[in-house]
């Protein structure tokens, strides 16, 4: 009897807290996305799909929707793109190409407030690095933070800055998959450096590109914190993303209907998108490393 | 190791510098004061942290940050390890579908667990607690599939042996198991840590009090009392978020080969 229960035991500790705090939350947003209530009240009455309507007719959520998708659609291409042609670079077994990747890796598990803080003086208008540069070759000043054109592009690059490493090592664990026969090969037949990498290198690494493209398109449009440091979303809603829209209406506003109808939307979407990903990645991809 | 090219190797290391140069250079200005910033000038001076530690309370900041960090790790290491243990070594009935959960879990995104996990603590007294920063992040599905994956590389005649010898399942999870998965646990434990240090919305939404800050909210608030472009003391938020960064970094250099090791295996495996 014993026996059959104990690997029940010894799995209930993570599934309770999974379940209280992952699962069953999931199912209370989407109770509470068809409620109105602010946190206080004692009655939380049904309002059916009000929440869900407000939340399309605003344009604050269009806008929040088009900024992140912006967001996601550069940074994230740009990341992988840059990644994969720096992990090909320190492919070798090197010192210097090991102080590369703890050099490029360090970012990634540096402190997002931090890294906010110190890009936020980078970008400051009066003191920072950036302008200084600028005016030490005769250029005017940019107002990087306060130029609604202008701030969205700063955080693609400070995300960029930060996430870059970690693209990168994966990438060279990819990259070092590959058989290195297949570049004797292609020696062999004289292909170009340019054409090898075309030819070889990417479709082969291909498994990697998608797990990168899968994490790193759900991270994009989670973004919070650097926002959150940086902007604050503005100026004038110019760099408002979908996070941050949510925990203004949840917690600044207390507005819970509305707050967790966002988040269901932008759940669903994610998990759409992560079960279309999941289903190409398994009829499009049959090398294994 | 190659030999490497003298003229690649030192442009290699000029482009490393110059990508960290921002947070170099933040360290730099956080030993200097104010006035010789703003003028222009070199002064070293320990002032920031004073101020820091002193009149902004970030010592207590830096004590939350490794309680709370501390906590989730150990406690999370711990709740992963059985399961982790329980997923590779036994076939039950469910098993598959409670693995398939605890892996779903790395697909699921967190934004939609903030208002519910914030109602539930709120029912639950926890707010404000360090219980209410601890629980929310202590269920890790990633450590729980990497450790499986890890133990299922452990020959089963070692654990046959000792269940021999008459151990139990939990000493043959400590005895054998564990000491074998070091590597692997080191690397999530240091994950798990990272993590946690550099969490930001949860600690945001579960904490008012001040004195249960966190290092990236007490730097977050710090950096906006005067969120006026001329009136920030750069130096001083600096000097602050230098002590946000320094004992992950530190780590980091201690630890790098680990870390990044862990990163690669959990991404091919």
């Amino acid at each position: 009897m014993l026996r059959r229960i104990t690997p029940y035991l010894f799995v209930l500790p993570l599934l309770g807290f999974i379940a209280v705090f992952t699962y069953i939350p999931i199912v209370q947003s989407m109770n509470l996305s068809l409620r109105e209530w602010d946190f206080l009240s004692p009655t939380k009455p049904y309002v059916g799909l009000d929440n869900y309507r407000l939340l399309l007719d605003s344009r604050e959520f269009w806008n929040a929707l088009r900024v992140t998708a912006i967001f996601a659609i550069i940074s994230v291409p740009l990341r992988l793109l840059l990644a994969l042609f720096i992990a090909n670079q320190l492919l070798r077994e090197t010192l210097v190409s090991r102080l590369m990747r703890g050099a490029l890796f360090l970012p990634s598990v540096t402190s997002t407030v931090a890294i906010g803080v110190v890009f936020s003086w980078v970008f400051s208008t009066d003191y920072g690095m950036m302008n200084a540069l600028l005016s030490s070759f005769g250029l005017p000043k940019v107002a990087w933070l306060q130029e609604p054109h202008v701030a969205l592009w700063v955080l693609i690059f400070v995300n960029t800055w930060k996430q870059l490493g970690y693209d990168i090592i994966i990438y060279i664990a990819g990259l070092q998959a590959i058989a290195p026969e297949l570049y004797d090969a292609a020696a062999v037949d004289g292909g170009r450096k340019v054409h090898v990498f075309r030819r070889i290198t990417v479709p082969l690494v291909m498994p990697t590109t998608y797990f990168l493209l899968m994490i790193s398109v759900i991270e994009a449009f989670q973004v919070f914190t650097i926002v959150d440091v940086m902007t604050k979303g503005g100026p004038a809603g110019a760099t408002d993303m979908l996070v941050n829209m949510l925990y203004r209406v949840g917690f600044n506003l207390f507005d819970i209907g509305v707050g967790s109808a966002l988040a269901v939307l932008l759940f669903a979407f994610l998990i759409t998108l992560a079960v279309v990903k999941s289903r190409v990645i398994g009829r499009k991809v049959h090398y294994e490393a | 190791m190659k030999p490497e090219n003298p003229f690649l190797a030192v442009l290699a290391l000029a482009a490393g510098l110059l990508f960290l140069s921002p947070v170099l250079y933040s360290i730099w200005m956080s030993f200097q004061t104010a006035d010789a910033y703003y003028t222009g000038n070199i002064e070293f001076t320990f002032r920031n942290y004073e101020m820091a530690i002193g009149q902004y309370n970030f010592a207590r900041y830096l004590v939350n940050s490794v309680i709370v960090s501390g906590l989730v790790t150990l406690i999370g290491l711990a709740v992963a390890t059985c399961a982790a243990f329980a997923f590779a070594r036994y076939t039950f009935a469910g098993s598959n579908l409670l693995f398939g959960a605890v892996v779903a879990t790395l697909m699921i995104p967190s934004h939609i667990t903030l208002i519910p996990n914030y109602l539930t603590l709120a029912k639950a007294g926890l707010l404000d607690t360090y219980a209410g920063l601890v629980l929310p992040a202590v269920s890790n599905g990633f450590a729980a599939f990497f450790l499986r994956q890890y133990i299922r590389g452990i020959p089963r005649a070692l654990d046959e042996a000792a269940y021999m010898d008459g151990a139990s399942p939990l000493k043959v999870l400590w005895r054998v198991i564990i000491p074998l998965s070091k590597p692997a646990i080191l690397s999530m434990g240091l994950y798990i840590f990272i993590s946690e240090w550099n969490n930001y919305i949860w600690p945001l939404v579960a904490i008012g009090r001040e004195d249960l800050y966190t290092l990236q909210i007490g730097l977050a608030r710090l950096y906006r009392v005067n969120p006026g472009e001329d009136i920030i003391d750069w130096p001083l938020v600096m000097a602050a978020s230098t002590i946000t960064i320094l004992p992950v970094l530190v780590g980091f250099i201690l630890v790098e080969r680990h870390l990044i090791r862990g990163m690669m295996m959990g991404a091919v495996k």
